[in-house]
């Protein structure tokens, strides 16, 4: 696996993404508690989930346009939540 | 540094602050103790105030306390002599009439102060410093708050009236602040201590004669005041920053309401600054007819009632 | 193409409102310095108590407005009460998210276990469940014989090290940034050097360390604390383990005087927390709950059925450092980094206050300082020898600043 630093968003977005990240990983375990006869709240839950993805693609597409990473085929970017930094990571 | 001492000559002397006296059963101060506790006054260089119960003292006592300087405090039953009396109520007011130098203490409940503050003007016409205790301050609600405020207010116009008229009465809860240019606190364990007739000394009559106090030493083995310095202002976190300085910052109350003796509670916050603001606004008044403690400062507008939630955060 | 790694150890550091449960007050161990002295086993959190409190806490969401939230459970040694754990976590997922409470979306559970249950199944099912928002750490004291000097079973007295060190290995796979709390008291000052390599050498990076707060140490255990310290800081440096290992006893941010106007904040965060125990009862802390003081009565500041009393918890958020220090302490020229705990500090005053601030650890604090002070200077003469100052500066681990 190869690791390469290839830019740094700011903080503000920084939470932005990061928060959605925490609500997703909410999300995905509350699911495993759900139960179908609690149906007011499983609707919320798919909504909410939906909502959620949806959002947080629209922060990579955004922040890719804005800031122009590099990328690689086969490839795919992280964030590092305490320095801010993006990195590119090949297989 | 203890300037004062207050001496309760019997377990049941009267309360002339916050708190109610829970003892009902008479227990005299010896009269050995009652002189020992007058030469620690007098060695200590202490002001010695005496607390009196609602009964004539032995005659053997009179002596021994005529043999110090010192001021009376008196129920209005037995008012014979009395520096300060301390009324309980309106009614306790109605027949009475002060002596010349006479200063008065009232204490009551928020019930009987609400819609009836505009009363102490009768008693103002009898002496020089009229002192207002609400005896149950640390249940003010919101509600009590806005009736307080309102209370103030129509108290200051009578104030207003009367220094227009050329008199200068003076009430502890409008005129003070308007004096002061520091605090001017009760000073419990701080200035002034008291001697119970069990022998031992508090931090004030409260600790002795309301429940959950405790000493801070005794006549036989001396004066020992743990973490003294929380007592005075500069170790009270909250209060060392605040302008109200009519507080009386009650070190019991504030023990009652947060558990600790330098940290008021919010209720005792809000009717200080209440009592600071209506102040403020009878010095206004009074300075539109002209000058006015000229040597004094104006009090300054605030936008807090709770100087807690202002305070500095870390 | 998009990937999120979440790093950083100290999650959501100071911006997390920390509330404790205490479940049970049993514990399968009667560790030498615990400072529970009122440990049992029939004090256990019923569930409805449970549940009231949770219900309580999320209707006050507009007086709780810290970003994030940490649900602690504590014994006692908290997996005895697994089921009631899993309940409560399943409640407070549930419940968050219905009410679309601005907690649901930065939680963690935490956890501070003896690890002797770790590897059940139960336990386990809880982690699998809960794994992306868990926080655990196992308590090992480090070799064999320093663990069991104080770590021992309660009843027979027989040490626990066996029993613990043989779930490190899962623990560390289930979360390979998992760091662990060493206590250091007297008796077990001989131990540092060799306990902290121990923990290293069993993968743990982050090894968080203090010595007791209580009033139990000797003449002469300064001496042989620096000592020790010294020796470890020889082999940390010379071993390189300060480019991937952390610990708590050496920091950058030690040993210098303070001020009492721009450094004046207080150590502890009692009163910024929240604990409840089995009767329902509020605490500014755990350490103010009955079975945590030796010669206080408990601190109550409420409960779940007449909600929080504010009035007692205003001592607590006036505190500051210079107010709560004898004059020996704010005149100290290495005051900094000298901890304290708010609950020892009231359970050891001559008055029942908060305001008293205890100074049993002074002499040890003292000599970490000149241990610490040799070991950065020694560490950043050989990065500068090797010109990998700069390098290490940026990226070696540090260690969670929170003992408690």
């Amino acid at each position: 696996m190869v690791k390469k630093k290839v830019g740094q968003v700011a903080v503000d977005e920084k939470n932005e993404i990061q928060a959605l990240f925490e609500r997703r990983n909410g999300l995905n375990e509350l699911a495993k508690i759900l139960t179908a006869d609690n149906a007011d709240l499983y609707e919320k839950w798919v909504k909410d989930m939906g909502e959620t993805q949806s959002k947080f693609q629209g922060w990579w597409d955004r922040m890719a346009a804005k800031y122009q990473w590099e990328s690689h085929e086969g490839g795919n970017w992280e964030i590092n939540f305490d320095t801010c930094d993006i990195y590119l990571v090949l297989p | 540094m203890i300037q004062y001492l207050v001496i309760l000559l019997d377990d049941t002397s009267v309360s002339f602050c916050h708190y109610g006296n829970a003892k009902k059963e008479r227990r005299l101060m010896p009269l050995e103790t009652l002189k020992a506790g007058i030469l620690f006054g007098m060695k200590e260089n202490l002001n010695i105030q005496f607390v009196y119960p609602a009964y004539a003292l032995p005659e053997a006592y009179d002596a021994v306390i005529e043999g110090i300087d010192h001021v009376k405090i008196m129920p209005a039953a037995t008012p014979e002599g009395a520096d300060v009396l301390v009324m309980n109520g309106w009614k306790e007011c109605e027949s009475w009439t002060a002596g010349a130098g006479v200063s008065c203490v009232l204490r009551l409940p928020k019930a009987e102060w609400f819609g009836q503050a505009g009363r102490v003007a009768a008693l103002l016409e009898k002496t020089e410093r009229l002192n207002v205790v609400l005896t149950d301050v640390e249940t003010f609600t919101e509600d009590d708050f806005k009736a307080y405020e309102r209370s103030l207010a129509e108290v200051a116009n009578l104030l207003e009236k009367a220094y227009m008229n050329g008199k200068t009465p003076q009430l502890n809860l409008l005129t003070d602040r308007m004096m002061l240019e520091q605090m001017n606190n009760c000073g419990a364990g701080d200035t002034n201590i008291t001697l119970a007739p069990d022998g031992k000394f508090y931090v004030c009559p409260a600790f002795y004669q309301a429940a959950g106090g405790y000493a801070i030493g005794s006549l036989a083995e001396g004066l020992e005041i743990k973490n003294a310095q929380l007592y005075r202002l500069d170790h009270a976190p909250l209060c060392r920053h605040c302008d109200a300085y009519q507080c009386r910052r009650c070190i019991w109350l504030n023990r009652k309401a947060t558990l600790e003796v330098n940290t008021p509670g919010h209720e005792q916050c809000v009717a200080a600054h209440l009592e600071r603001n209506a102040s403020r606004q009878l010095l206004l008044a009074i300075r539109k007819h002209g000058t006015f403690l000229p040597d004094k400062r104006e009090i300054r507008e605030i936008d807090y009632l709770d100087p807690f939630d202002v305070r500095k955060e870390w | 193409m998009e990937k999120i790694k979440e790093t950083g150890r100290g999650w959501q550091s100071g911006m997390a409102k920390n509330i404790t449960f205490i479940v049970t007050k049993d514990c399968q161990l009667a560790c030498k310095y615990c400072y529970l002295v009122g440990k049992n086993s029939k004090e256990r959190m019923p569930w409805e108590v449970a549940k009231q409190a949770i219900d309580y806490i999320l209707d006050h969401e507009s007086e709780m407005r810290e970003e994030s939230v940490i649900w602690d459970f504590i014994g006692g040694e908290p997996f005895l009460e697994i089921d009631l754990i899993d309940r409560i976590c399943d409640y407070l997922k549930t419940e968050m998210f219905r009410r679309n409470h601005h907690w649901f979306n930065s939680y963690r559970f935490s956890f501070s276990t003896n690890g002797i249950n770790y590897h059940t199944d139960k336990v386990q099912r809880f982690i699998q469940k809960n794994h992306d928002h868990l926080s655990i750490g196992i308590t090992i004291d480090g070799t064999e014989r320093k663990h069991d000097l104080n770590r021992i079973y309660k009843g027979d007295g027989r040490g626990s090290y066996a029993d613990v060190v043989r779930n490190i290995p899962l623990w560390l796979e289930q979360f390979p940034h998992g760091g662990t709390k060493v206590t250091i008291s007297s008796e077990d000052l001989p131990y540092i050097k060799e306990s902290v390599l121990h923990l290293y050498g069993l993968g743990i990076h982050e090894v968080n360390i203090n010595c007791v707060f209580e009033d139990v140490w000797k003449p002469g255990d300064d001496a042989l604390f620096e000592e020790q310290l010294m020796q470890l800081a020889d082999a940390i440096i010379d071993g390189g383990y300060y480019r991937d290992y952390a610990c708590s006893f050496f920091s950058e941010h030690l040993g210098k005087p303070l001020d009492c106007v721009t450094q004046n904040q207080n150590w502890c965060g009692a009163g910024k927390m929240l604990a409840v125990d089995a009767e329902g009862n509020f605490y500014p802390c755990t350490r103010f709950a009955q079975y945590s003081l030796r010669e206080k009565k408990a601190w109550i500041i409420g409960n779940i059925r007449d909600g929080i009393d504010k009035n007692k918890l205003r001592p607590f958020l006036l505190l500051d450092r210079c107010t709560q220090s004898p004059q020996q302490c704010i005149d100290c020229e290495v005051a900094e980094g000298c901890a304290w705990c708010q609950g020892e500090n009231y359970d050891a005053a001559d008055t029942p206050t908060i305001y008293q601030r205890a100074t049993a650890i002074c002499r040890m604090h003292k000599a970490r300082v000149r241990a610490n002070n040799y070991y950065w200077n020694k560490l950043f003469r050989k990065l500068e020898l090797e010109d990998a100052r700069e390098a290490c500066e940026e990226n070696h681990p540090k260690p969670n600043p929170l003992n408690c």
